[in-house]
């Protein structure tokens, strides 16, 4: 039995003992474990498929970073549907700060610009702006929505649409800042990341694995800081009305 | 605490909707400098809607909003909300002291100028270091209105200013905007409280 075989039966165990204390402790998620599980290895399985033909004819690199990053402005956008436009600012929010600094790792050097180092890279950083995204979006929505008498407090006494969001812009901003400080204060002390563990199993040194492990979690820094910033940007334009005035937002929860 | 001249309000036929529905139906109300006002009607009648319209947070449909004769919608939104303190019927308190509400963005309040708008709101100058957040409803409703007072307001719109208030402090609220409208002042509140309406406006509308 190959090892390819052998993992992916490992897998399935560990899906199917996910599977089984959902149903031991009746926490009604064994189906939606089930088809989380079924999907990743559906989508791994085409996105292997796909990698694979990227790496033989590596023109094809570009219309792959496309892809992930039009399906990550969808994906937030699905999750932002509140705000007007969503999908299209998510898109903006998440292309522009990941594209950005994939440019800039090629450009430096940091990494070499084959299809073998662009589309990790690319697909780490635009998951990054995309989790960063969701979670800066989120917050500023239902902050909007919950802190609205605040935000109308501060308009009454005379400031302008900017300055009396700004607290709701700081607080989502940092929201969605957080799972990237923590994964990057924690790293090596309580995970070991993906880039790294993908290295030392792939025969590199762990010196060479650190490296690369801590440029790709200081770009994910500057990218999902610039995401939510860009994301919180396109909200404020969104919500914000002629005679400084907010747009009220409802929330679905 | 020092007053701006005053200023007068002029609605005429005004009209606001929100969410599709009609919720002011073509108001009629003058607030001249001096005089108080009060906007009586039952629980969504558009009372706290047109105070919200009378500074730009809500934006009419049809009808005119006059501000010393200069059509609000034709003023600098901020400078409008500077010129005509609004206090909201269930008032947020910002983060930090009371004082550091009352000085928000006003720039060289003295601390006497800051307990006597606490005075004028029925509350000791001692008021001035407590937490906003941990204030009950009627004490968050006093701060309000000393908030509004320390901006010099040229207009004072109020929204059911005295519902969280017992008796006695709602007469000592009544008694201030009486001194403050004649001293030239004019103030416009809305009020189910038939008892302090009768007691404390020189004037009355009614919303339908």
């Amino acid at each position: 039995m190959s090892a390819t075989v052998l993992k992916v039966l490992a897998g399935a165990g560990f899906a199917a003992i996910a599977v089984a204390l959902s149903l031991r402790y009746r926490l009604g998620r064994a189906r939606e474990i089930a088809i989380a599980a079924a999907r990743a290895l559906a989508q791994l399985a085409v996105v292997g498929a796909a990698i694979a033909l990227v790496f033989e004819f590596p023109v094809l690199a570009a219309a792959f970073v496309a892809v992930m990053v039009a399906t990550a402005g969808l994906t937030a956008g699905s999750r932002l549907r509140e705000l007007p436009g969503a999908r299209a600012r998510s898109l903006a929010a998440i292309a522009l700060p990941a594209l950005a600094a994939t440019g800039a790792l090629l450009a430096s050097g940091a990494f070499d610009p084959t299809a073998r180092e662009v589309v990790p890279t690319a697909g780490i950083l635009i998951g990054g702006a995309m989790a960063a995204t969701t979670l800066t979006g989120r917050r500023l929505l239902e902050s909007l929505h919950d802190d609205r008498g605040e935000i109308e407090t501060r308009l009454a006494l005379g400031d302008s649409a900017r300055m009396a969001l700004a607290p709701a812009i700081r607080r989502a901003v940092h929201t969605g800042l957080v799972p990237v400080v923590d994964q990057t204060r924690s790293v090596g002390l309580v995970t070991l990341p993906g880039t790294f563990v993908g290295l030392i199993l792939g025969g590199a040194s762990p010196e060479e694995a650190a490296a690369t492990q801590l440029v790709v979690l200081c770009a994910l820094l500057a990218v999902e800081l610039g995401a939510g910033l860009l994301l919180a940007e396109l909200t404020q334009r969104a919500v914000i009305l002629p005679g400084e005035r907010v747009r009220r937002v409802d929330v679905d929860r | 605490m020092g007053l701006r001249p005053a200023a007068g309000l002029d609605a005429r036929a005004v009209v606001v909707s929100l969410g599709g529905r009609v919720v002011v139906h073509g108001v009629d109300l003058r607030v001249p400098p001096g005089c108080v006002v009060g906007l009586l009607g039952a629980s969504g009648s558009g009372k706290s809607t047109l105070l919200r319209a009378c500074v730009r947070l809500v934006e009419i449909e049809a009808g005119t909003i006059e501000l010393d004769g200069e059509d609000v919608g034709a003023l600098d939104a901020r400078m409008l909300r500077r010129r005509v303190g609004l206090v909201a019927q269930t008032p947020v308190m910002l983060p930090g002291t009371v004082a550091a509400n009352l000085r928000y963005g006003v720039a060289g309040l003295t601390a006497a100028a800051l307990h006597a708008a606490l005075g004028d709101a029925g509350l000791p100058a001692s008021f001035a270091g407590r937490v906003a957040d941990e204030l009950s409803g009627g004490e968050r409703a006093r701060v309000a209105l000393a908030r509004a007072l320390t901006r010099a307001p040229e207009l004072l719109l109020l929204d059911e200013p005295t519902s969280a208030l017992d008796h006695e402090t709602a007469e000592h609220i009544g008694a201030t905007l009486r001194r403050l409208a004649d001293g030239g002042l004019g103030i416009c509140l809305a009020t189910h409280d038939l008892a302090f309406a009768d007691r404390w406006l020189d004037r009355r509308v009614a919303l339908t």
